[in-house]
């Protein structure tokens, strides 16, 4: 335990003026990779990276559109109900994954052709993994 | 009578510390069976000795009944609490601990057997003449004579796993279209979380309130009933809050249904604590199952009543716990417990998992904390996601209200999100505050999540100010006076308040 505990920063009540000029205080922590906040009522975190004044954005966090279905959670892939080249229509389900015993459905955003399927029934995935890649949604289907 | 010295828990998380201290109060020495993945967790620093029973998988360990009963035997076990979920209501479980000669904290596996499984126990209701949802329990599984029994139900209808409970393998269909991929998806929800993949059909009531009477049997025989809990705040069949005495019961409805609940206890030849739970619409109630064992939410019981379940569990199951003919039970204000789930309120309740900050809960007259986690653990995809339960006692209905709104604010949990902000909102809402919500609530209000009302790019501007603030100062080990270091032990971490 004692590794864990050392990937934490101890938690500090901080208090910061704004370039507004407003003073405000909140409670922030280090955890793992992430800076922890709580100002008010609200909580909420930013990885470090995304927050450094280095400004180096790491590539990781590439924004997500409807044409990329990403596995909102780390899981087991259960079900797979599409594969390559099949036209799917908007709400259809693609998959089914299992996460903390519950099952999740991804479904189709929108009408569109399947362009890659990523993954197989039992496979485990991590979070953020693109599982199925379909055409954007602009992309002429006939 | 039989003693127990050493008791074995088949559980984790929350209800195992819950066990354990009902064990040290009672003097009683506690084995924690858990997995490879449990190490850091708060029942295995708490309980006086600890067994490992297998890998993080739950068929391998705790859904295995041979690790657990050889487990508690090596281990030197004279009892078994099986908790909640998991093994807790498997008949075979019951009877394997009783063959190996410990003792089943618990009913009997004839009891499990005959209330326990939804089927049975929809007979036995139905031969005493008590209140039932219309469905279908047959033997025939198969998907295509499923498919032809819903049609004939009529939409919607609701399919649930024979063996299950807390909402696990249960699906809601509402066009024949999705109807086969439901139930399919609800076998195999079944087959994983309670190794069985039998399920069952029922009409769905589409504005029922979901209200259960807490019963328990003593050490000679009696059944009583511990009043009720309304648990209509759920989502996806999993509730979310639970709160004592429910707010839609009047005296006569609550005197029925008491009595229906006994009744079906006494039938069983219930001991320990059960519960009943039923659908109410429109003034009229139907029993919908009996759950075999404690309840997650029996805390709010506990506050009203001014009674340990858990205690009155391993009492009974050491033949010493009689209920006292003179004793007057009656509920004395009103009790709301919250789950707290690790997930995120702003992405649709996706499952968020993760090293644990530092989580405080805020101290105060009659709140109570039941949790499994704490700095420096690990909250892993493998299990459910509640990672504790907040419980609150006020003397009225809106007064509690206000308390649990207060305690949520108040609590600090970093390292992975929480529903809190969710709950905050619930909690807020005027049909809940009327307590006319039914168990179509969440569908009917919150369906779209929860939307965060700041602008993300303020808040990461603000976040960036202030993390490098506090980067300067904890980097140049300033001596500046407006950091303070907080730590748990900290009484006055809770006096912070916000902006």
């Amino acid at each position: 335990m004692g590794d864990t505990m050392e990937r934490h920063l101890v938690m500090k009540q901080i208090q910061v003026k704004l370039q507004n000029g407003e003073h405000v205080s909140a409670l922030v922590e280090k955890v793992g990779t992430q800076f922890w906040i709580k100002a008010g009522d609200q909580t909420w975190a930013y990885d470090i990276a995304d927050l450094s004044s280095d400004g180096q954005r790491r590539k990781k966090s590439q924004t997500a559109t409807p044409d990329m279905i990403i596995a909102p959670m780390p899981g087991k892939i259960t079900k797979v109900f599409v594969k390559d080249g099949d036209l799917v229509t908007k709400g259809q389900a693609l998959l089914v994954m299992e996460a903390m015993k519950m099952e999740y459905t991804l479904k189709s955003d929108f009408e569109t052709k399947v362009e890659k399927v990523n993954i197989k029934a039992n496979d485990q995935v991590t979070v953020g993994a693109l599982l199925v890649k379909l055409q954007k949604e602009n992309t002429e289907l006939k | 009578m039989s003693k127990i010295s050493r008791l074995a828990i088949a559980n984790r998380g929350e209800v195992a510390v819950r066990i354990i201290k009902a064990c040290e109060e009672l003097g009683i020495e506690t084995v924690l069976l858990h997995s490879e993945a449990d190490i850091n967790s708060r029942a295995y620093r708490m309980a006086n000795h600890k067994i490992c029973i297998g890998p993080a998988a739950t068929a391998q360990s705790y859904l295995n009944i041979e690790a657990n009963v050889q487990g508690a035997l090596a281990m030197g076990a004279q009892a078994v609490h099986p908790g909640f979920g998991f093994l807790s209501e498997n008949a075979d479980f019951a009877q394997a601990c009783h063959d190996a000669g410990l003792i089943f904290v618990g009913p009997s596996p004839e009891s499990i057997r005959t209330l326990g499984d939804k089927v049975s126990c929809k007979n036995l209701a139905k031969k005493a003449g008590l209140p039932l949802v219309p469905g279908y329990e047959g033997e025939d599984q198969s998907v295509q004579r499923l498919l032809s029994e819903v049609e004939k139900i009529g939409l919607p209808v609701i399919v649930k796993a024979a063996a299950g409970g807390g909402g696990r393998g249960m699906k809601l269909i509402k066009s024949m279209n999705e109807a086969a991929e439901l139930i399919e998806s609800a076998q195999r929800e079944a087959k994983s979380a309670f190794g069985s993949e039998k399920v069952f059909l029922e009409k769905y009531l589409d504005r029922a309130k979901h209200i259960e009477f807490q019963i328990f049997g003593d050490s000679s025989g009696q059944v009583v009933h511990l009043f009720d809990r309304e648990c209509s705040v759920q989502r996806r069949h999993q509730k979310i809050i639970e709160e004592a005495t429910s707010p839609s019961l009047n005296d006569e409805l609550r005197r029925q249904m008491g009595e229906v609940a006994v009744t079906l206890g006494t039938l069983g030849q219930y001991k320990g604590a059960g519960t009943v739970e039923f659908l109410l619409q429109d003034g009229k109630f139907y029993l919908l199952e009996v759950n075999t064992r404690l309840q997650v939410e029996h805390p709010v019981t506990e506050e009203v009543l001014g009674v340990d379940l858990v205690k009155m569990q391993i009492l009974t199951a050491m033949n010493q716990f009689i209920f006292s003919p003179t004793d007057i039970r009656i509920p004395r204000g009103h009790s709301i417990e919250c789950r707290i789930y690790a997930e995120n309120s702003y992405m649709n309740g996706v499952p968020s998992t993760g090293l644990l900050g530092t989580v405080m809960w805020p101290e105060g007259p009659r709140r109570r904390y039941e949790y499994g986690f704490e700095k420096g653990d690990v909250i892993t995809s493998h299990y459910d996601p509640m990672i504790a339960k907040a419980i609150v006692w006020d003397e009225s209905r809106p007064r509690a209200i206000e308390k649990m709104i207060r305690v949520l604010k108040d609590a600090v949990v970093f390292g992975v999100h929480t529903n809190i902000p969710y709950l905050i909102a619930i909690l807020s809402h005027p049909e809940f505050i009327n307590g006319t919500m039914t168990t179509r609530f969440i569908e009917n209000n919150f369906s779209e999540g929860l939307k965060s009302n700041h602008s993300e790019e303020q808040r990461k501007k603000y976040s960036q100010e202030v993390y490098k603030r506090s980067v300067a100062i904890g980097d140049m080990n300033s001596d500046q006076s407006i950091i303070q270091s907080v730590s748990q032990q900290n009484p006055w971490a809770i006096q912070w308040r916000g902006i």
